[in-house]
């Protein structure tokens, strides 16, 4: 099982970096996202880059970008390029089909962002360091570690499910760019929170310690997680897939 | 035990009944061909063969494994290429067989040792580097068949594998799969409506219409089944008393003169010469003796006839 599920994240990882068409221009793209977060925008921001903590933000949402371009081709690809029902008369069992795919989703997305931050990290050295080696401080390590790949885990589970349901790539493409716009819908609706509720929720979270806050976020997402890929595994059907 | 067994084997879609009470038996070795027109079934068939979709009604076993209980254990025995090759078109075709190699747990070197194997006879090897993509489709369909044979697979399903294939390259195909079929000694069920195709690299066929098997036999089987084979003599001196004397040979089912000539429909056709023997001796000039051979295509659309007359 274990080595079925690497054999189907090995594929997805070969078609993901492959030059040529759809997916291959995302090579292409990967290369001008890494100069673009990793040199470009650290070398605006200078050494807060490395040292801010709310920067955990950024290291936090960037696995939701990188798995989203990739996610959507994994089920509704296969079915558009007529490959899926090959797979689906292989040996392979049901999970590991499906966890090949999400493992290759997830590691692409915190792999992506941590090779991010491993070039942002040499650009603030390289243009900012000459008073000794800066590194980020070890909570925004360990943070942005744990928050990629749970990031990176809840976009590939979205995705997952989106690409079983969608009927092609561009609709489960769209289908994800409008979860992204739902996402900051939250963001959106503090306006119309009543100020005395706002006082009074800000006044809990200043009191709450933000290591707190990590762990408590980061159980909410792992819980999200298992629910997702559990209504996936009930979704990935074979004989429902070839009928579709 | 056969390859595939099915026991009144039933699937319908809504109203449509795909597949209707089949009852199929295909031995071990052989190369078995299930003709049909579109849509006639053939597709589902390997679908609830290879367990990817449920029987309504029915069973299957494939190896003796039930397609629905051990739908696994019969695909891990199996290779398949479906309605479309189902290549990753943005992979090398080394790739491509890795990736099913690795599915089927082949270690490197056995990986790397059969797709030599595999894509030099298909004149491919040189250029397994190359992704596909661009490849034209005579060519993807051979990696394909390639891909279903990679695991060295006991039964292999090839659904229409020369569709959409132009004569040249439908011809190349079947060479080459009749060469691998001999060299691999698999068991193929090879589903398709190109007749030739049947009569050359099947020893059983099985025709399907409307999800319902009509036939099942040999193709000579059919053949002699379904029609006579026919001989068209012209000559000078084809009396009334001629036709009347040849009637009376029990090699000889009907005769008829038609445009001048005499048509005879007789049993055997490696006998006619005792026809020929007869005219000659009834002082018959014969000019010219013409035999038919009845091939599989016109044992199809007999069929298919039958089949429309006895729904009419």
């Amino acid at each position: 099982m274990i080595a079925d599920i690497f054999n189907v994240a090995w594929k997805e990882f070969r078609e993901i970096l492959t030059f040529g068409d759809v997916r291959g221009r995302s090579k292409f793209s990967q290369i001008i996202m890494i100069v673009i977060f990793g040199v470009v925008i650290p070398l605006q921001n200078g050494r807060h880059w490395v040292t801010s903590p709310i920067n955990i933000l950024v290291w936090g949402w960037m696995p939701f970008l990188w798995v989203s371009g990739v996610v959507a081709d994994l089920f509704a690809g296969e079915r558009e390029r007529h490959t899926l029902e090959s797979l689906l008369a292989t040996r392979l069992s049901d999970q590991a089909i499906l966890f090949g795919k999400l493992l290759a989703a997830l590691t692409y997305g915190f792999t992506l962002t941590w090779v991010i931050m491993l070039v942002s990290l040499v650009t603030i050295n390289v243009a900012y360091g000459r008073d000794g080696l800066l590194f980020y401080p070890t909570l925004i390590t360990l943070g942005a570690l744990v928050f990629s790949i749970l990031i990176s885990g809840l976009s590939a589970s979205i995705g997952v499910l989106v690409s079983l349901r969608a009927g092609s790539v561009r609709q489960a493409q769209q289908m994800m760019s409008v979860g992204m716009l739902l996402l900051f819908v939250p963001f959106m609706l503090i306006q119309f929170i009543p100020k005395n509720l706002l006082i009074s929720i800000a006044t809990i979270v200043e009191n709450v310690q933000p290591v707190q806050v990590a762990i408590g976020v980061a159980a909410v997402l792992v819980i999200l997680e298992i629910i997702l890929i559990a209504i996936a595994r009930r979704l990935f059907q074979r004989s429902k897939l070839i009928l579709d | 035990m056969n390859a595939i067994q099915t026991n009144q084997l039933t699937r319908s879609f809504g109203e449509l009944k795909a597949v209707d009470h089949l009852t199929l038996e295909v031995p071990r070795g052989m190369v078995f061909g299930f003709l049909g027109p579109n849509g006639s079934g053939k597709t589902t068939t390997i679908r609830l063969l290879l367990g990817l979709l449920d029987a309504d009604q029915g069973e299957a076993q494939v190896f003796g494994f039930n397609t629905k209980t051990q739908a696994n254990e019969v695909r891990v025995r199996c290779g398949a290429l479906l309605e479309h090759h189902g290549l990753y078109e943005r992979l090398s075709a080394a790739e491509n067989l890795d990736y099913y190699g690795r599915i089927w747990h082949m270690s490197k070197e056995d990986r790397e040792q059969r797709i030599r194997e595999l894509l030099e006879p298909l004149d491919l090897y040189k250029r397994r580097d190359e992704p596909i993509g661009r490849w034209s489709r005579g060519m993807k369909q051979k990696l394909a068949v390639a891909r279903t044979l990679m695991h060295r697979p006991e039964l292999i399903f090839l659904d229409e594998p020369t569709a959409g294939l132009d004569p040249v390259a439908s011809t190349a195909l079947r060479d080459d799969l009749a060469t691998l079929v001999a060299k691999e000694g698999v068991t193929i069920f090879l589903t398709t409506h190109n007749l030739a195709e049947a009569e050359k690299l099947c020893t059983q066929v099985a025709v399907i219409n409307h999800g319902q098997l009509l036939a099942n036999g040999s193709p000579s089987q059919l053949r002699a089944r379904t029609s006579a084979p026919r001989l068209y003599i012209t000559g000078q001196g084809i009396t009334s008393q001629v036709l009347d004397d040849i009637k009376k040979n029990t090699l000889v089912k009907r005769v008829q003169q038609q445009n001048g000539r005499l048509v005879v429909d007789v049993n055997d056709l490696t006998r006619s010469h005792e026809i020929v023997k007869q005219l000659v001796n009834a002082n018959v000039l014969i000019d010219e003796v013409h035999k038919e051979k009845i091939d599989l295509e016109d044992v199809f659309l007999q069929l298919m006839e039958e089949e429309k007359r006895g729904e009419e």
